[in-house]
């Protein structure tokens, strides 16, 4: 029972890193996510190209790549050393798997956020239009809720995915959940770390459907 | 003063000429309805009125205020500047086929929302125009209920309101009753009536010729992007001139 409960402290603290690479991934990738929508759907055709090939990259490549790319591009490509980087509790490494994290997650979203938005009624935009709303008003109070409600059902999957998706950052050697039950594994030679650490995300993400459950119920006063 | 002044309007989509100069005056508590066959370009002459298109040459005035103009006869229409384009939208009224309410808010925000941040009336203000709009449109009782809860011809009822709220000089209709079924149309056109009776501008495209006759001043026969006929309502109904016209009634 003792070593039950050495696991579970363990994993705890690696569950720490793995929550915050989940928020901060949320917390960057859904408002970029917006603005590469944007900018995928802008009229300018070369713009429109650009972040089309963005997403078609961020998309089409293995984001353990990417994150791999984010932590090692800057020392050797612009021979930046990256080691001294720390943003107060948080080392390169760490910062590293964030930004990879948002910026395919980002991609991901965009994805998402374009057919929310391109599925809205013109009637919606003209309505708006007669009425006096400047486009940021129409965009803000008309479109962006009603897109909201579109595509929930999509962003809850994605939300589900990043959570089992964390684990990738054990390639940086973030001390994440996963990463913390490699090492009791092996030291133990047990796979007992491994249930537990399955346990830890199966509860995890239940608490994200109950979540996103309750807000798209909030949502079902219309249509 | 005319509350409406279109000169010589044309607009095309690429090669489909849709609007071959029309010219519509509307004069102040005038009611005018624009009648005619399918694709004669009607929907299209309201929304170049409404801003939802842009015409190609020609003059727009509303309430005197210039929206596009020609700087000569048949040149491409230069139009106004984006300050000047809201105070035109402030001076006119849509009412939509489909009605185009925001299903996401309540009947009473569909009405007080452009008051409130468009037009910076108070929240108390605002929600008392709507109170007296609904009442006047026999829909009291459900301020807050959602767009999706409502019949059509309550929900088209309720964007006539919204339409109202901000006190336009003149209010386009495009077929408002066209997406209701039959037992439906009789409350809008009612409410309709009403507004013809208080003086208020309208332009009202319509398939419902008795309607039309009842209610117009005028009514104007567009075909192929012309107008082919215009006159006092009775008159055009009764005794149209033209040979598309009588065709055209012929149908009804
Ligand atoms: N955005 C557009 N792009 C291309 N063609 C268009 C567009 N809008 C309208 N048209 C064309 O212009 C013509 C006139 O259309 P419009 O909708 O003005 O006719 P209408 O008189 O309102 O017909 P209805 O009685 O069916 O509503 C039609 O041939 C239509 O196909
Ligand atoms: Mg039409």
């Amino acid at each position: 029972m003792d070593k039950l409960g050495a696991i579970f402290t363990q994993l705890l603290n690696g569950f720490g890193f793995t929550l915050g690479i989940f928020f901060f991934t949320i917390i960057f990738s859904i408002p970029l996510g917006l603005l590469i929508a944007k900018g995928r759907m802008a009229k300018n055709k070369i713009v429109s190209a650009i972040f089309r090939v963005y997403i078609s990259i961020m998309r089409g490549t293995p984001l353990m790549l990417q994150l791999l790319l984010v932590y090692f591009g800057p020392y050797y490509v612009f021979k930046v050393s990256t080691g001294s980087i720390q943003v107060g509790p948080f080392n390169y490494r760490f910062i590293a798997t964030v930004i990879g994290f948002s910026l395919n997650y980002a991609a991901y979203f965009a994805e998402i956020f374009r057919g929310g938005i391109q599925s809205m009624p013109k009637g919606q935009y003209e309505a708006a239009q007669v009425l006096g709303f400047t486009p940021l008003q129409t965009y803000f109070k008309i479109i962006l809720p009603q897109v909201v409600k579109r595509v929930l059902p999509s962003v809850t999957n994605e939300v589900i995915t990043l959570v089992k998706d964390t684990s990738l950052a054990q390639v940086l050697a973030v001390t994440e959940m996963f990463t913390a039950a490699s090492k009791l594994a092996s030291a133990q030679v047990s796979v007992v770390p491994f249930v537990v650490a399955g346990v830890f995300y199966y509860v995890f993400n239940g608490i994200i459907e109950i979540i996103m459950h309750s807000i798209e119920k909030k949502m079902s006063y219309y249509q | 003063m005319s509350v409406l002044e279109m000169k010589n309007i044309k607009k095309s989509f690429g090669d489909l000429e849709v609007l071959k100069g029309i010219d519509l005056t509307v004069e102040k508590g005038e009611v005018v309805a624009i009648i005619g066959p399918s694709g004669g370009g009607k929907s299209t002459l309201l929304r170049c009125a409404t801003t939802l298109e842009t015409v190609d040459s020609g003059d727009i005035t509303i309430a005197g205020d210039v929206l596009c103009a020609s700087p000569s006869e048949g040149a491409k229409s230069v139009y106004c500047d984006k300050k000047m384009m809201q105070e035109v939208r402030s001076r006119f009224g849509l009412v939509f086929q489909n009605f185009n309410l925001f299903p996401h808010f309540s009947v009473r925000r569909n009405i007080t929302e452009a008051l409130i941040h468009v037009h910076k009336k108070s929240k108390e203000e605002a929600d008392k125009i709507c109170d007296n709009l609904l009442k006047k449109m026999d829909m009291s009782s459900k301020a807050d209920a959602y767009p999706c809860q409502l019949s059509g011809g309550q929900q088209q009822r309720v964007s006539i309101a919204r339409a109202l709220a901000t006190s336009p000089d003149i209010i386009f209709f495009d077929e408002p009753t066209s997406a209701l079924d039959p037992e439906l149309t009789a409350g809008v056109l009612k409410v309709i009536r009403e507004l013809a009776e208080e003086k208020m501008t309208m332009v009202i495209v319509t398939h419902e010729m008795s309607f039309a006759r009842d209610v117009a001043d005028k009514i104007i026969f567009m075909a192929g992007g012309v107008i082919v006929e215009q006159g006092p309502a009775e008159e055009l109904i009764n005794n149209p001139k033209e040979e598309r016209t009588k065709a055209f009634l012929a149908g009804y």
